[in-house]
């Protein structure tokens, strides 16, 4: 409601017609530096009262204190930021394992929300490819990092299924939840978007599943006898180069969303949305300063979650692939859930699709193929096979999602299925828990059907 | 100049609309499908200045004829390995050069297939044109899978036809598309969604067929059904064909009869004077059936080589038979197409493209495959339509992305590039099977593998 308010309020200071001037006229390089991403999360933004800062009497910390504001309250889960400390706290005063787990979980939320908000403000000084590509590459800043640390730890299964997670939650939680309140809030509304946009996400998306399911069809294809091969490390090695080609792609859809067809990526017009991204609320040194400090942070918390989520599985009576694939996901995107669905509430159905649809082909196409590529660098050997249930869930979702969003309007129903698709995968992660060996059952349990392909092809 | 041909066109397009004789002129493009129209773009217009010297009446006429069958396309220059290659058979060269010879050999005769196909169309009228131009648009495919199976090499026939549909799907629609969007960039780039769809029906349905006895193959062993006799997987493919037939059919009565307006091509106005106009026969009737015969017999000739070779070569080059199957053989055979659909595309007529490649994937998929399951019922061949998990799981996924990759009706190269990469993942994953100790019997080793699982 507030946004609303403010939108109103900030609309006499600039109307909509400037701000499309704006993004047209000499400031146009910035408007093609904002996606549909950064500007979803903008959504969660408040303009940050300076008048307390200027009751500051020594003239030298006042500015100081201002880039203090900006950076940490200038968002409306600022609330959440007491989490961070408190988890470093709870970790060095042996809390609970569990404790560390929740804390640095809420604590990685409002990271996630300022880091896209700092590497946004450094795209203003830097122009919009760099910015793009700089947005491109930040965007699931979180997921990255929370992945390579998994990585080295050497828990794979975490990072398949995290990943994993974040696509489906993506496409399926995002997207699910954004279609049906938009749908009940505007209905009766016609509710357009541009299926460009969706279709090319929906082909690379598609890319994806088969270079997922190319390695785990061929593990079932040898254990059937169909084919032999000729060392156990084929699958491996057809990861690894299906990972390249996926890491291709993912080039080729940068250079297609920021030269050569950036009109089918521009949002539409935002009439009312009150905050003015345009500027620059930081320097450029000072944006970096953060955007190293909150990285480190993140780093921080993800090392501590990675680190406490077996314990946290055993206590709970969860297992730790429900809690990659379901919670961590959650987690991980809950400001750009929140940004998705306030712009779904105001019938911005592009940017909406924009945050969920390139959110997951970011992930699908670019996350997992790095992973796998700086785990074959690590001497780690991480495959793109995801095993049966998972990478059907991840095609089934990726048919469904397509097949919704193939007439280029909305309404609630749309959104409802896909929930409710949500559901049913979250309670087949969630019947699938190990009771009795919780602590590495997962990993035991992914490691055991490779040894006996190894072994038949031996 | 171009104002005048300008407004002669559209002076012509009002003739046609307000005249009644405008079904007749219609009636007559029937038989010209995107197919040939493709193909008609790697011709060339013969040059008759040499042959009108020549004293001799008659014997001018024969050299006319001679000159439009072998010399007026511009992959006149590979007839050469045609010999080669059957010079290389009988002085024993070695097994892979008589293997790639006959290869490229098999390129330009099956151009050449496609234009005496469309001579003969000329005399017959649109239905038969239409249903001649349907059968022998992939005759080099036919006689390939009809080889193999007479010598029993069953996994050859059934890589080499998926392989056709992947290469057609992926490979000669993603280029088209790719290299289309990167000459067209900028351009609005459209094409009729109708003819795909029809297209995109009938390659799923081709999908589930290929997928029942894969799938009742799995449940059985995995103890979800049961069956009465081993067999249970080849009466169902055999079923199969028969209802894909059925569907092939009842698509070429829709295609020729009922909905022709649907698969009519793009106007194509600015061709070039390179290409001829196929609505005029250049060769008589019986003169163009004789070469048909001759050819067709050319390409069995190669065809036979290439099928018994292609152990030699895959161990010489210690690549799998599936590889050389899926990969090599399809680019080989679909070259033609291939740089006819690259041609439209540049050209902005996707639809002669989308024409040409679906089109052809179609036809293997539902003609030629259950074409051959029935043929090889009828020689006591048991081949079935349970082509293996990988190599159905890939069929599959192409068919899906090709579809939601034809959904909006415009194009971009990025939709292209996708297709393409698919390719490249399924070639890589095809060569990664490759067994280096014993290629020889690879295919052998297949077939044993999944006749002693269904026992």
């Amino acid at each position: 409601m507030s946004t609303m308010e403010s939108g109103l309020l900030r609309k006499h200071a600039s109307d909509a017609g400037g701000l499309r001037a704006a993004r047209t006229g000499p400031h146009g390089h910035s408007a093609t530096a904002r996606t549909a991403h950064s500007m979803s999360a903008s959504a969660l933004r408040k303009k940050s009262d300076a008048s307390l800062v200027r009751k500051v009497p020594f003239a030298p910390l006042r500015p100081l204190l201002a880039n203090l504001q900006e950076v940490f309250l200038g968002t409306k889960l600022a609330v959440l930021f007491p989490a961070v400390p408190l988890a470093i706290a709870a970790r060095y005063a042996h809390f609970g394992q569990v404790w560390v787990f929740a804390l640095s979980l809420l604590g990685l939320i409002p990271l996630a929300e300022r880091v896209s908000f700092l590497t946004e403000q450094i795209a203003i000084y830097t122009g919009p490819t760099v910015g793009g590509l700089l947005n491109a590459t930040c965007g699931n800043a979180t997921e990255l990092i929370i992945a390579l640390f998994a990585l080295m730890q050497g828990k794979i299964e975490v990072v398949k299924c995290s990943l994993l997670g974040s696509v489906l939650s993506n496409l399926l939680l995002v997207l699910g939840t954004s279609l049906f309140c938009g749908g009940i809030v505007n209905l009766g509304v016609d509710q357009p978007y541009d299926r460009k946009q969706a279709d090319v996400n929906t082909g690379l998306l598609i890319l994806g599943v088969l270079c997922q399911s190319l390695p785990l069809m061929l593990r079932y294809a040898v254990g059937a006898g169909e084919h032999s091969v000729a060392a156990d490390t084929t699958g491996l090695v057809l990861s690894r180069a299906c990972s390249i080609v996926m890491l291709l792609a993912y080039v080729a859809y940068l250079f297609f969303q920021l030269k050569t067809h950036t009109q089918l990526f521009e949002p539409q017009d935002i009439d009312e949305d009150g905050e003015d991204q345009e500027e620059a609320v930081i320097g450029f040194g000072s944006g970096l300063f953060w955007l190293a400090f909150k990285t480190v942070l993140i780093a921080i918390l993800s090392e501590f979650v990675v680190g406490t989520i077996e314990p946290t599985s055993q206590s709970w009576g969860l297992s730790v692939s429900f809690i990659s694939i379901i919670l961590l996901p959650i987690v991980g995107n809950a400001a750009e859930h929140a940004g998705a669905i306030i712009f779904a509430l105001k019938n911005k159905l592009d940017i909406t699709l924009g945050v969920a649809l390139g959110s997951a082909t970011q992930i699908s196409m670019f996350v997992v193929p790095l992973s796998v590529i700086v785990a074959w660098i690590a001497g780690i050997q991480m495959d793109l096979d995801f095993k049966l249930i998972e990478t059907g869930s991840l095609f089934v979702s990726v048919i469904v999602t397509s097949f919704t969003l193939q007439d280029g309007t909305s309404h609630y129903l749309k959104g409802i299925l896909l929930l409710l698709c949500y559901i049913v995968i979250g309670a087949c992660f969630f019947v699938t828990r190990q009771p009795s060996s919780h602590a590495n059952g997962n990993g035991a349990g992914l490691a055991v059907p490779t040894g006996t392909l190894n072994a038949q092809v031996a | 100049r171009v104002g005048m041909a300008e407004s002669a066109a559209a002076a012509a397009a009002a003739a046609g609309l307000l005249e009644p004789g405008a079904k007749e002129v219609a009636a007559r493009s029937l038989g010209r499908t995107a197919h040939n129209m493709s193909s008609s773009s790697l011709r060339k217009k013969s040059d008759l200045a040499l042959l009108r010297k020549v004293p001799c009446a008659p014997l001018r006429g024969l050299l006319d004829n001679l000159q439009q069958v072998l010399l007026a396309t511009k992959l006149v220059l590979l007839f050469p390995a045609v010999f080669l290659a059957l010079a290389a058979r009988y002085f024993d060269f070695g097994q892979e050069w008589v293997f790639v010879l006959s290869l490229i050999g098999l390129v330009p005769l099956a151009e050449r297939l496609s234009f005496l196909t469309e001579q003969v169309a000329c005399y017959t009228g649109p239905t038969v044109g239409g249903l001649l131009n349907a059968t022998f648009g992939n005759v080099t495919e036919v006689i390939i899978a009809i080889f193999a199976l007479y010598e029993g090499k069953v996994v050859v026939v059934k890589c080499s036809l998926l392989g056709s549909i992947l290469s057609n799907l992926l490979l000669v629609l993603g280029t088209s598309l790719f290299l289309g969007g990167l000459a067209n960039l900028g351009k609005y780039q459209p094409y009729d969604r109708m003819q795909a769809d029809v297209s995109t029906g009938l390659l799923i349905l081709g999908a589930l067929c290929h997928s029942l006895p894969l799938m009742l193959r799995y449940a059985v062993s995995s103890e979800e059904h049961t069956i009465v006799s081993w067999d249970a997987g080849l009466e169902l493919s055999r079923a199969c064909s028969v209802v894909m037939l059925l569907a092939y059919v009842a698509y070429l009565f829709f295609q020729l009869k009922t909905h022709c307006q649907l698969f009519e091509p793009q106007e194509v106005e600015d061709d070039g004077d390179d290409s001829v106009s196929q609505d005029e026969a250049v060769l008589g009737f019986s003169s163009a059936i004789i070469w048909l015969g001759v050819m067709t017999l050319m390409t069995a000739v190669l065809s036979e080589f290439v099928v018994s070779t292609i152990e030699a070569a895959s161990k010489s080059w210690e690549l799998s038979v599936s590889f050389i199957s899926i990969i090599l053989i399809p680019i080989v055979g679909n070259a033609a197409e291939h740089a006819g659909a690259v041609i439209f595309a540049f050209k902005n007529k996707l639809d002669i493209t989308l024409g040409v490649s679906l089109g052809s994937a179609t036809q293997i998929s539902m003609f030629v495959v259950p074409l051959s399951v029935l043929v090889a019922w009828i020689m006591g061949v048991p081949m079935d339509l349970d082509f293996n998990l990988l190599e159905t799981g890939c069929l599959f996924l192409a068919i899906l992305v090709t579809t939601f990759t034809l959904q909006d009706g415009s194009s971009h190269y990025l939709k292209g590039l996708i297709l393409l990469f698919c390719y490249i993942v399924i070639a890589i994953c095809f060569f990664v099977l490759r067994r280096r100790g014993s290629g020889s019997n690879d295919g052998v080793g297949m077939g044993v593998a999944s006749n002693t699982r269904r026992i």
